[in-house]
């Protein structure tokens, strides 16, 4: 095991029950570099996560307190959560059918209330966990198990929707960009309001066998990597790209969710006072 | 420009060596980024499977090592650990 | 087992009651008797959605809570406020929601993760009559299964409590919640659109402070996190955020929390979740009976109908009929006691179906003695439940009365 893991990590959880060449663990480990790199210790970081592949095989690795909600109902819980317990950093970290699916009415209003919260949707691109199902993200023409003749339903960008929704943080980044993914993850989790960052990565069981056509680590994890730059190995240009980066940032710039609900609080409470007095 | 090359670079003098390479060989998944993302020859398969059931990698040349990072980075299993000697 | 005491109610709060001298007399309506018990208790959070006949609730608790340091926070679904109320349990508040039929089927998502978590929780459900929206202003006992089946996949056992009267919702909120700490598990609190929305006598303490009969919310900071395989109870709750590294999920868990899939971890858990419940159905029973000891027939009712039955007993009496009368507080787990007696049974519920019926039938000794009086959105009237007691008591068969339904199947 790596020193951050050791150190951050619990022991008996890892190895996960992540399968062979999934990106889930390699992006558990750059969330664990942004964590060692603010310094923050496991007491101050909640790890929260949903159902699915994400769910799965992050929940109980975190060495600190865990929750695994429902399906979808990750960010409702740390709406409550979050109230009881204000001073905490909470990474949320859920798949595509978690946060663009199942979900998405919790992520949208937790965005619009901007909850403190740092949400990590980890992007396969399918629900992989009951055998390879397109979602939301799923790109337009690609075969998944559900969609034999192709995927004939529009895309959807969730970065679109929670930055329309009010996000003060919204970032897109892909598995083969480590360096950017801990900038980014760092500055999310330093925004004392709602962070999205949206990471693809490749599933080898089922996205890669059935949409890709492999089941070679490598050459999965090569299709992401093209995606990102927009060019194959020959030069010449891939069928979409994703665009990566900060998308946008109003970090700590309007007042988080639980901190607006004290300081009505402590005004309700001097009201009740002054009227007190005689 | 690949992300795995298929050419390895030669070891180089003068960087290569100050590296200590470490890989929790019993939580190795083997699927082969790490020697593949490697711009030098480092890694390899062993041929007895771990208690995973996988061929795990091993650090086979770690003489060659000039502290990229790329296989940290790469690892989807927490295995490995590269430190200056 | 619990012991059937002579008749009267059995209940927590006549004590309680007794030891209240200084306090406030209102006119006030149910939910305000709903809102005011659970900030006695202790709760500093509501999670939820505004839903007819609970609204109240949600406006009432909008405006208490900011003024004890409490969080009002109002959901985009009931999904998303019983989650909101679990995680705020989790992080060590009190906290209640409040809703109607078509909300508590929403919830049951959440409900079985608190469940499994052992999370203390209440739920105030407002019965209408149904199925799904229904009649929103008419009152409904149609939820005595679905909150018993709160949860999908079996394998627990849940506490369910309804109030007859603006005063015992008071109560009744307050023992709710030291049940839910108790028990480490949600409590639903099984109330109608008449107790909601009737406004009545009620009698509040001044001082909440000094209620030394509210339990005090604990936190578990040590393994075990579950003690699964064990019964016990009185463990506090678990808690998140006090660097304890609890692991809280939807999975069945091992000590730790850790998610397994085995026989023997299911089994363990079961054992635990089904057993802390029904090994101490003694510390649950709550109830209301009179005239058993030379009853003939006993009337059986719940909620608000029991207001009108009480009173039809009381007059079948006065005819001579030889009545008795139990009134259920605890609902779930099911007082089968109560029932093993030889005399006939008259059950009167606000559902055409029948529910309550059905376990007075499988809990009484002799079945064809079991009858149904089931009315929709409307109280039984007294003359009814007095004409019913008197057809069962002469030939065991009830009358022909219009707009009451008598057949289960």
């Amino acid at each position: 095991m790596n020193k951050l893991a050791a150190k951050y990590l619990r022991p008996s959880q890892i190895p996960t029950k992540a399968c062979h060449g999934c990106g889930i663990g390699m992006i558990e480990n750059w969330l664990l570099q942004a964590i060692d790199e603010l310094g923050l210790k496991q007491e101050d970081v909640i790890f929260g996560t949903g159902i699915g592949c994400v769910g799965r095989q992050t929940f109980a690795t975190w060495g600190g307190d865990n929750f695994g909600a429902t399906h979808g109902r990750a960010l409702a819980v740390a709406t409550g959560l979050k109230l009881a317990q204000p001073d905490k950093k909470y990474l949320i970290v859920v798949g595509d059918g978690d946060a663009a699916s199942i979900g998405t009415s919790h992520l949208i209003h937790a965005a619009r209330r901007n909850l403190g919260v740092t949400v990590i949707c980890e992007d396969n691109m399918g629900y992989e966990s009951t055998g390879g199902q397109f979602s939301p993200t799923t790109p337009a023409g690609y075969v998944t198990n559900s969609s034999p003749y192709g995927m004939v339903e529009p895309g959807f960008d969730p970065c679109d929707v929670v930055k329309a929704a009010g996000a003060t943080f919204v970032a897109e980044t892909t598995a083969t960009q480590w360096h950017q993914t801990v900038k980014i993850v760092k500055k999310a989790l330093q925004n004392d309001g709602f962070s999205f960052v949206h990471v693809r990565f490749p599933c080898n069981e089922n996205f890669g066998a059935y949409a890709l056509g492999t089941r070679d680590t490598l050459k999965n994890l090569e299709w992401i990597y093209e995606h990102t730059q927009g060019r194959k190995a020959d030069g010449s240009e891939t069928d979409f790209t994703w665009e990566t980066g900060i998308k946008h940032d109003a970090s700590n710039s309007r007042p988080e969710f639980s901190r607006l609900l004290r300081d009505m609080n402590a005004r309700v409470k001097a009201d009740m006072e002054a009227k007190r007095r005689p | 420009m690949a992300l795995f090359k298929t050419e390895k670079k030669p070891p180089r003098a003068g960087i290569a060596g100050k590296w200590d390479v470490v890989i929790g060989e019993d939580m190795c998944k083997a699927c082969g980024f790490c020697l593949n993302v490697c711009p030098v020859p480092v890694f390899e398969y062993r041929t007895v499977p771990n208690k995973l059931g996988w061929f795990p990698m091993y650090v086979k040349h770690e003489e060659h090592c000039i502290g990229c990072m790329l296989c940290y980075q790469i690892c989807p299993d927490f295995c490995i650990d590269v430190a200056a000697k | 087992m619990i012991t059937v005491k002579a008749g009267g109610l059995v209940a927590p709060w006549i004590e309680w009651e007794k030891r209240c001298t200084d306090g406030r007399r209102l006119l006030e309506a149910g939910t305000y008797a709903l809102t005011e018990g659970a900030i006695a208790a202790g709760c500093r959070v509501f999670a939820g959605y505004p839903i007819t006949p609970a609204t109240d609730i949600a406006e009432y608790m909008s405006k208490r809570l900011p003024q004890v340091g409490g969080y009002y926070v109002q959901c985009e679904d009931e999904l998303a406020g019983m989650h909101a109320c679990a995680g705020a349990s989790l992080g060590g508040l009190k906290a209640m929601t409040a809703t109607s039929g078509p909300g508590y089927t929403l919830m049951h998502d959440a409900y079985g993760w608190s469940i499994t978590n052992e999370i203390p929780l209440v739920v105030v459900d407002a019965m209408r009559v149904g199925p799904i929206s229904g009649i929103t202003g008419a009152p409904g006992q149609g939820e005595f299964y679905i909150a018993r089946y709160a949860s999908h996949g079996g394998n627990f056992e849940t506490i369910v409590v309804s109030p007859s009267s603006v005063q015992e919702a008071f109560w009744l909120t307050i023992d709710a919640f030291n049940l839910s700490e108790r028990f480490r598990t949600p409590v639903t609190i099984l109330t109608d659109q008449v107790i909601s929305d009737m406004w009545e006598d009620l009698f509040i303490p001044a001082d909440y402070d000094g209620l030394d009969f509210v339990r005090p919310r604990k936190h578990n900071l040590m393994m075990p996190f579950y003690p699964v395989g064990d019964a016990s109870i009185d463990v506090p709750p678990n808690v998140i955020g006090h660097g304890t590294g609890v692991c809280v999920s939807a999975y069945t868990h091992t000590e730790e929390g850790y998610d397994i899939e085995e026989m023997e971890a299911q089994w363990a858990q079961t054992y635990r979740l089904v057993n802390k419940i029904r090994h101490h159905k003694d510390e649950l029973a709550r109830y209301e009976t009179f005239g058993l000891d030379d009853a003939e027939v006993v009337a059986v009712a719940y909620g608000a109908n029991a207001r009108t039955v009480k009173t039809g007993v009381l007059e079948a009496r006065r005819r001579g009929v030889k009545a008795g009368f139990v009134r259920l507080v605890t609902l779930w787990p099911f007082l089968d006691e109560l029932f093993e007696r030889d005399c006939r049974f008259v059950v009167c519920e606000l559902n055409y179906d029948g529910q309550l019926v059905r376990e007075v039938q499988r809990a009484a000794p002799h079945k064809k003695d079991v009858h149904f009086m089931g009315k929709s959105a409307e109280l039984h009237t007294v003359s009814e439940v007095a004409a019913g007691l008197d057809g069962v008591a002469r030939s065991n068969r009830l009358p022909e009365l219009p707009y009451i339904w008598t057949e289960v199947r």
